[in-house]
């Protein structure tokens, strides 16, 4: 019995901890998707962007607090310029150029080695509190850590999307011309929109590295912009709730799929093609049978007309 | 002798070669109903479009003294002209009342920062605004559709939610397109009388209508567009006499 507990206990917090890196990280793109109608397929590289703006700042001496808000402001810096030139066209062309943009991060990262030392990643940066923290307690303090900033995330996202401004957002991705009718800037809305989804995806960025405390540029695929997606979709769209627990419940089946093959015949790499099937028809009988999600509103469903 | 609240003068707009509006002048009163007529495909949309910002042609509009022929759609919304669409674009993802409350012009909530620093002043302002889209959902008889989505309106509920919606910025001129168009005859007067109770409070309307009968009966005055031109202007009942706007119309039909 107590074996199990052992066992199970920091299982959970590492499923839990990667969920809250997740359920903040797709909150950003919630945003962004959810309530303003952006579509971003290159979320990964402000999770990128944060998670290295921290390290390397950590590296060369600054305070940790300090390197985490410089990763977020980064972030949400690369989201303004991405967004001068693409935000006063079709939604189409933010797509296009920001899944360019992620590879091609991806690719400067893996690449420029004087800066990040590409494919060997960096190591050996600092972490919240870890000299007082005693190292096999350190995962469950950077759980609750981690759920507070989560908890503060969302109230702080919750009254944004409830305010004037949220109202606003929400027309837009509704149909701009109304809102443009209504002498609302919409170029300046979506930008806000963009900057702030970015900034928190940099946040997120900078707990992923705490967490995992080694980053290189393959742990930011273009995979992980989907991911996102799937969490979004699944716990709804538009619902901020929707998101926390479409995160808990993708992260869930991530890793609890991973002992699932000890009863099945494959390889390690046949399974995780298996498991992204069966996420595949998962949302597909969701699409189905509850196309909000778990907690969206039928009534605001971005999805169709 | 009253200002004319909005001139435009030799505007034009091709699309490849298709002159839309070719050369159009209006000049339009202070507190007037001017009625926008003419066959499919007059330019009457396209003048629009042009007027309220979302297109841009050659030409000069001044709204209120101030130039807005470069100016984009959502400044000159904040300069006092509201425009509905010719097929009504309601929020329908959003409630009735959301779709009214978002209109107002300068909501301290609509910035990020004092959402976070003045939330009081946030909530007080959204309460003045709640009481005046209720005002204005009453003056339009359909305050019990507040809680509803706007998705579930019928064609012409949408029209008056677009004409209340419109009324939530103070505006000093409208700009209606077909508020007639598949309305069924109650609503449509409704619709009319509407407009006649705000032209008496002294609002300017500019407004696009097929339905003659509908429009001579509201309008001061009647501009008629044909290929881009306008071919007549006057009084309404003088319109009605003209021999080639009728010809005109029954054309058009063919």
């Amino acid at each position: 019995m107590i074996e199990y507990v052992d066992i199970l206990l920091p299982y959970i917090t590492t499923i839990l901890l990667i969920s809250s890196i997740y359920a903040i990280f797709s909150l950003g793109l919630n945003l962004e998707w959810g309530f303003t109608g952006l579509i971003n397929f290159g979320h990964v590289a402000f999770l990128a962007i944060g998670a290295y703006t921290t390290v390397m700042f950590n590296m060369s001496g600054f305070p940790l607090f300090v390197s985490v808000i410089a990763g977020i402001v980064l972030s949400g810096f690369f989201g303004l310029l991405l967004g001068i030139p693409t935000l006063r066209l079709r939604e189409d062309y933010l797509a296009i150029v920001t899944i360019g943009f992620s590879e091609v991060l991806r690719f400067i990262l893996l690449n420029e080695q004087w800066l990040t030392r590409g494919p060997f990643g960096i190591h050996g940066f600092g972490r919240p509190l870890q000299d007082v923290i005693p190292y096999q307690h350190y995962n469950t303090f950077l759980l609750i850590l981690y759920l507070v900033i989560l908890v503060i995330v969302y109230f702080a996202l919750e009254r944004l999307v409830r305010s004037p401004w949220g109202r606003v957002l929400k027309s837009i991705r509704e149909d701009e011309a109304v809102s443009s009718a209504l002498g609302k800037n919409v170029f300046w809305y979506r930008l806000q929109s963009l900057m702030i989804g970015s900034a928190i995806a940099g946040l997120a960025g900078a707990m992923l590295a705490f967490y995992i405390s080694y980053i290189d540029p393959n742990t930011f695929k273009p995979i992980e912009t989907f991911h996102a997606w799937i969490i979004i979709i699944l716990g709804g769209t538009a619902s901020n709730k929707g998101t926390i627990v479409g995160a808990l419940v993708f992260c869930t089946f991530l890793s609890v799929t991973q002992f699932i093959n000890r009863f099945l015949p494959f390889t390690a790499h046949q399974m995780g093609a298996f498991r992204m099937i069966v996420i595949g028809l998962l949302l597909m009988i969701l699409m189905m049978y509850k196309p909000e999600g778990i907690f969206g509103k039928k009534e605001e469903l971005a999805l169709s007309d | 002798m009253k200002m004319d609240i909005l001139s435009v003068k030799d505007l034009k707009k091709h699309f490849d070669g298709v002159k839309a509006v070719d050369g159009c002048s209006i000049a339009i009163e202070t507190g007037t109903v001017v009625g926008l007529i003419g066959p499919n495909g007059a330019g009457k949309t396209t003048m629009f479009n042009l007027i309220s910002g979302f297109e841009r042609g050659i030409g000069e509009i001044v709204f209120k003294g101030i130039r807005t022929d470069n100016l984009s759609p959502f400044k000159i919304a904040r300069c006092g002209m509201v425009r509905t669409f010719q097929i009504p674009r309601a929020l329908t993802k959003m409630t009735v009342s959301e779709n009214l409350m978002l209109a107002p012009k300068t909501q301290l909530g609509e910035r990020i920062w004092d959402v976070w620093l003045h939330p009081k002043r946030v909530r007080e302002q959204e309460m003045q605004i709640r009481e005046k889209s209720r005002d204005i959902l009453e003056f339009f008889e359909i305050s019990h559709l507040e809680g509803e989505y706007a998705g579930a309106l019928s064609g012409g509920q949408k029209k008056l939610l677009e004409m209340a919606r419109a009324m939530m910025i103070d505006p000093s001129m409208m700009l209606l397109d077909e508020p007639f168009a598949g309305v069924n005859p109650t609503l449509a007067r409704k619709i009319s009388r509407h407009i006649c109770e705000l032209h008496e409070d002294g609002m300017t309307f500019l407004v696009i209508e097929h339905d003659i009968p509908a429009i001579t009966k509201i309008s001061d005055r009647i501009v008629v567009m044909n290929e881009g031109k306008i071919m007549a202007e006057g009084e309404p009942a003088e319109i009605k006499q003209r021999r080639d706007v009728l010809e005109v119309y029954i054309g058009g039909e063919r």
